[in-house]
């Protein structure tokens, strides 16, 4: 089972937070840090593993990826393969890489509500849900069209929050 | 356009991203919490786009990490609204912000079921979302079965099943019995015939949540995974938007073979030849390759398919085929893949056969060793480790100490016991053994913990051969200048003993010793001290022909001791002042230690525990466990000259007061054991309690043996000097266990199982009993009045345990069922067997099992308590201030309100009480007791008559002193007042380890006899004086 999912910048500001086990956000928090300071301190072309014991508890295993600004993290137990949920993070980086058109931090920081969206089409109470991302794009784009339907809710575009954005 | 939605939001986050430091986005966030609350408590008719932007927001302060204590109404609320923007965000914004336990969610059941049974596909995901995120007991017993018509209606779009498929799974998580009908099994197989691969998906992972708890019941399931596995290898009916890389869904091939790995074996020759076939394809066809994704996908089923073949203990060339792999693997640059291959590696270790393959890769292993990422290190030190025997235990222990000079911090520790477990293991000689451990304390004494020291001690002691060579060892490293404590405490001890075997070589007069070991005697801590005193009487005695130098200048130190701060200090000063004016009486008693009993290491059973402290599910996972404490206890018995073997453990030890009090807290004394004899008293320690640890043998002021003739010279002790003599070899054979027909048992637990009884009240899983060719763990799960417990009967050994029986005493308050246990476990094989608890009203009497089963010609019984607790009955709950002093007054006084002052508690913090609370499922709530030092918790009894009752509890502490407080219990039941009361008391005064039952497997002996133990040298020689 996956137990979180965690997108932060490489200052550890935590970007996406998604705990598939209640934590306290107080909880949350904490281990976003500790999380932190063990992706921070590894150098680059290591391998993308990670033993969550010490933060997570026994058995748990930590696989990241580190893209321009970013860490995406996902905490799992020994019932998932290593491997699979590297491929997963692919999937979520290239899903989130076609919806907003080369994705940058600026989109997720603005868009975190599309972000829980489509997080929620690719992993559902901690178990892969979706691997293909022409499908979950389909069902984030179904979504989108029945928010706009009512009233509009569509995702902040890179030039406008440019603006607010330091 | 864009903006007009969420303008808000989006103009609050860039404001927070502009504050300069946590100050100010402490101030933004503070403010619009407080904006938020009043729109939310003045605005009544808040529009819902309204409500919708706060509770965004809400969701994005509470991801700062700032705790949001209001608005989870409104957030819930949306839920009910009647278009999705809104709906939407409120099944997000609650599946994130509440746990599954809220009393909010109840209110919403009816919704969620209206928005799931209803035709509104995008209203059915999104309640499943939120179900499958959040849903609790609740919710599985009033959703399961429209989610399951859900999954299996052949009129839902593959969207709207594939989310049903994983809501099902977590309300099977909270409640097994939604799969428990008729025909489910039949049922599952038809969902593994699905086309669509996005349902299959999730199927596959319901799939292995099911046969993970149950293979028995899915056996017919088995040929449709290898078909999946023929389908998705062969890249058949695969549409594009399936192939990832190019490669048919690796997540689908992984999970099922996964899945594979929970059946035990294969039976039908064809489902097995085409197993093997698709296995075949994978290890032969998987190739390195540039792209970075293709390849990890690639070796993700790979790597999967290496496990199973291990599983499936396929024919040796496929074996060989895989270790070959592996081989590359762990030489390859691409660091993922190293990783894995060093840890598949390590997992191959189990299959006999291939360890000398393995061997030929050392070199290549130890290179990873020393890569610069630590995660690759930790999955090097753990091959290594795994592949030592004797044959390389030089070289790769050699390695580790080589290591530790450079290892980082946080794998010192870890490397420093792993090198001295495995000296102690595979040591080709005792010489090169306490080499080892002499040099892992002079390079890393920090991170050598007392057993590994104590340990070297033992063998010495034991073996007189090698003790001339630690004694000049020691001397050595007391040349150097700077030097470890420990090192200091060990050599201090070695030399006190043999300082005489070293009497002609230079520099090793008893003076010169003194003199040596005095240089470090105002630089060491107190536990030092004691240990150096020691060795100072004992140089006295070996001071012949006197030396009144010697021995004034040791006297003066005993003189500067006899007023020092440290009790137990002071005392050995006075008493060796006192011994040494007894004359000839000091040689009697500072005679050299006896030989230790032999007793299975600390250390190994350090490692033993860390390796099976969880009953973890996982296929691999219980082999491994089985194995390796298999492998330990084999090794562990080393014969050793005039050694017992290890579960007939007989010690004789004589304590100071201070160390009988330290014993105490450790061991469960039974009071019948006592005896007073020559104004010694003598104690019997009941067979099921291992020595404490070897620090009463070390640190005890003297060794002497519990004699008359040396018990006179320290009469002025005897009040406080105990021997602890525990129960002899023989006397454990016949007595050790309570048997059904008094037969005697000659297998040992080794495991303390009193102490694991206790774990288990606290935690849902865990190891029950192990002895050596048996470990049944335990997994239980507990849900109102209903309980559910699996035993795990692991069978250890290569050959069968037959006649396995257990039966079960039911107490009266408990209804129980226990499936039927199979007369035989298979060699290698773990049995499950469920077990059924309806509890029917509160009481602390415990459910017994009475287990047996043969091995070879010996019968084995015991008795095991199991953790069917009151406690278990129990779910916490949070109420408010007023609700609990409502209830607080209106139960007033006996027998619904009881208060006791408990006296001797163990000393605990209140964090430290907290915890054991929440563990005893009392939920704490704080900020209702204005007095910091009480602590208020509320819970709720479950019974099959009464449903929920509501318990509060208080704790009055007394910061000064922290072995009394006062308890007050309250509930609307005086049994359950009484019983939890009771139950509560027991675990504050009795941590860890309780002696409320008399029915722990091996019991006390039955005589209070003194044992003598003819074959003991120091039990033999008590006897003869």
């Amino acid at each position: 089972m996956i137990r979180a999912v965690i997108v932060m910048n490489t200052q550890g500001k935590p970007r996406l937070l998604k705990f598939y086990e209640f934590q306290p956000p107080e909880k949350q928090h904490e281990l976003t840090r500790s999380v932190f300071a063990v992706l921070s301190g590894r150098p680059d072309n290591v391998s993308n593993f990670v033993e969550a014991d010490a933060i997570f508890g026994p058995g748990t295993r930590l696989v990241y990826k580190h893209l321009a600004t970013l860490y995406f993290v996902f905490v799992f137990d020994s019932c998932e393969n290593e491997l699979a949920m590297l491929d997963l993070i692919q999937v979520l980086v290239e899903t989130l890489d076609r919806c907003f058109k080369n994705v940058c931090e600026l989109d997720i920081v603005f868009n975190f509500n599309k972000m829980h969206t489509i997080l929620d089409e690719i992993i559902f109470g901690g178990q892969v849900l979706e691997t293909s991302s022409e499908r979950v794009l389909k069902a984030v784009e179904e979504i989108s069209r029945l928010e706009k339907s009512s009233s509009s809710v569509s995702f902040v575009p890179k030039s406008v929050s440019g603006r607010f954005g330091r | 356009m864009a903006l007009t939605g969420m303008r808000g939001l989006s103009v609050f986050i860039s404001d927070v991203r502009n504050c300069q430091n946590k100050e100010q986005e402490r101030l933004r966030v503070d403010k619009e919490l407080g904006n938020i609350r009043t729109r939310f408590k003045n605005e009544k008719a808040l529009t819902h786009y309204k409500k919708k932007k706060y509770v965004w927001k809400m969701l994005y302060i509470y991801m700062l990490g700032y705790d949001v204590d209001f608005g989870h109404m409104e957030a819930v609320s949306l839920i009910s609204a009647p278009k999705y923007p809104e709906k939407q965000v409120g099944y997000i914004v609650t599946s994130c912000l509440l746990t599954e336990n809220h009393e909010f969610l109840r209110m919403v059941i009816n919704t969620v079921r209206n928005d799931i049974i209803g035709r509104n596909e995008t209203f059915q995901c999104l309640a499943l979302t939120m179900v499958g995120n959040i849903g609790g007991k609740e919710f599985s017993e009033s959703l399961a079965t429209d989610v399951q018509k859900l999954l299996v209606s052949s009129s839902c779009r593959p969207l709207v099943r594939k989310k049903a498929a994983l809501c099902l799974l977590r309300l099977y998580r909270k409640n097994p019995d939604v799969v428990n009908i008729d025909g489910w099994s039949d049922r599952m197989s038809q969902l593994l015939d699905e086309r669509d691969l996005g349902v299959l998906t999730s199927v596959m992972s319901l799939f292995v949540a099911l046969v993970s708890n149950n293979v028995e019941a899915y056996w017919n399931c088995l040929p449709k995974c290898v078909k999946i596995l023929e389908r998705l290898g062969r890249n058949q009916d695969v549409p594009q938007e399936y192939t990832y890389h190019g490669i048919p869904s690796p997540w689908i091939q992984v999970k099922t073979m996964r899945a594979l790995q929970y059946f035990p074996t294969i039976e039908d020759p064809n489902t097995k030849r085409a197993l093997f076939e698709v296995l075949q394809r994978i290890l032969m066809g998987t190739d390195v390759v540039k792209n970075v994704n293709k390849n990890n996908a690639a070796h993700a089923i790979l790597f999967e398919a290496l496990a199973l073949v291990v599983h499936l203990d396929a024919e040796k060339e496929m074996m060989s085929q895989c270790v070959a792999l592996l081989g590359k693997f762990v030489a390859v640059r691409e660091p993922n893949i190293r990783y894995l291959g060093l840890e598949n590696m390590t997992r191959m270790l189990l299959v006999s056969d291939v360890q000398d393959i393995i061997k030929s890769h050392q070199a290549q292993i130890i290179i990873s060793l020393k890569d610069p990422d630590i995660s690759i290190r930790r999955r090097a030190l753990d091959l290594l480790y795994g592949m030592c025997d004797v044959t390389n235990a030089k070289d790769i222990v050699e390695e580790l100490l080589q290591y530790l000079n450079t290892a980082d911090f946080a794998m010192r520790e870890e490397l420093a016991l792993k090198a001295a477990i495995l000296a102690e293991k595979f040591a080709p000689d005792l010489s090169w053994y306490v080499d080892v451990i002499l040099q892992l304390i002079d390079k890393a004494g920090d991170f050598v913990s007392d057993d590994i020291w104590y340990r070297v001690v033992q063998f010495v002691t034991n073996n007189e051969d090698l003790q001339p060579y630690a004694a000049t060892k020691a001397r050595e490293y007391l040349e150097k200048p700077v030097l470890h404590e420990t090192m200091v405490k060990v050599s201090a001890y070695l030399l006190g003993e043999y300082n005489h075997l070293l009497a002609r070589r230079t520099g090793c007069t008893p003076k010169e010793i003194f003199i040596i070991i005095n240089e470090k005697l105002p630089t060491v801590t107190t536990s030092t001290v004691a240990i150096v005193l020691s060795t100072y009487a004992k140089i006295l005695m070996h001071n012949h022909p006197p030396d009144p130098e010697l021995q004034e200048q040791i006297w003066s130190i005993f003189r500067k001791y006899e007023s020092y701060i440290d009790v137990e200090i002071q005392q050995r000063a006075v008493e060796y002042i006192a011994l040494c004016n007894k004359g000839a009486a000091l040689v009697d008693v500072l005679a050299e230690m006896p030989k230790f009993p032999e007793r299975q290491s600390a250390l190994l059973k350090k490692a033993e525990v860390a390796e099976v402290d969880t009953a973890e599910q996982s296929a691999i996972r219980i082999r491994s466990q089985q194995q390796t404490s298999n492998a330990l206890v084999v090794t562990d018995q080393r014969p050793t000259e005039g050694s017992l073997p290890v579960s007939q453990l007989g010690v004789v030890r004589m304590p100071s007061g201070k160390m009988e009090a330290s014993t105490q807290d450790q061991t469960s004394f039974q009071d019948q054991g006592m005896t007073k004899e020559n104004g010694v008293i003598t104690e019997v320690v009941p067979q099921d309690v291992p020595p404490a640890d070897l620090l009463g043998d070390l640190l005890g002021p003297l060794a002497i043996n519990g004699s008359p003739a040396t018990a006179v010279p320290v009469e002025q002790r005897n009040q406080n000097l105990l021997s602890v003599v525990e129960a002899t070899p023989e006397a454990a054979g016949s007595l050790a266990l309570t048997t059904v027909d008094n037969q005697p048992n000659s297998i040992q637990p080794i495991v303390n199982i009193a102490e694991r009884f206790n774990e288990l009240c606290l935690k849902d899983s865990g190891v029950l009993y192990e002895d050596l060719h048996i470990q049944i763990g335990i997994k239980a799960e507990w849900q109102a009045h209903h309980g559910h417990i699996v035993l795990f009967l692991g069978n250890k050994n290569t050959s069968p345990l037959v006649s396995v029986q257990a039966l079960i005493l039911p107490p009266t308050h408990l209804k129980m069922e226990l499936s039927l246990v199979p007369e035989t476990v298979p060699p290698r094989a773990q049995v499950q067997c469920p077990l059924e608890f309806v509890n029917l009203r509160a009481s602390r009497d415990v459910a017994v099992l009475d287990f047996s089963y043969k091995f070879g010609t010996a019968m084995v019984y015991v008795k095991l308590r199991l953790p069917a607790v009151i406690n278990k009955f129990l779910q916490p709950i949070s109420v408010t201030a007023e609700e609990f002093f409502a209830q607080w007054k209106s139960l007033s006084g006996p027998p619904l309100k009881l208060q006791e002052v408990l006296r001797g508690v163990k000393p605990l913090s209140l964090p430290e009480m907290a915890n054991l609370f929440t563990s005893l499922h009392l939920a704490v709530n704080p900020g209702i007791d204005t007095n910091p030092n009480n602590l208020i918790a509320c819970t709720t009894f479950y019974s099959e008559s009464t449903r929920a009752t509501l318990c509060l509890i208080r704790v009055e502490t007394d910061p000064s002193d922290r072995t009394q407080l006062r308890i007050t219990i309250a509930s609307g039941d005086p049994t359950l007042t009484f019983e939890l009361k009771e139950s509560i008391k027991e675990y504050l005064v009795n941590i860890p380890t309780q002696t409320s039952s008399a029915v722990v497997a091996p019991s006390q002996p039955q005589s209070p006899v003194t044992p003598v133990a003819y074959n003991d040298p120091g039990a033999m020689l008590a006897g003869l004086l």
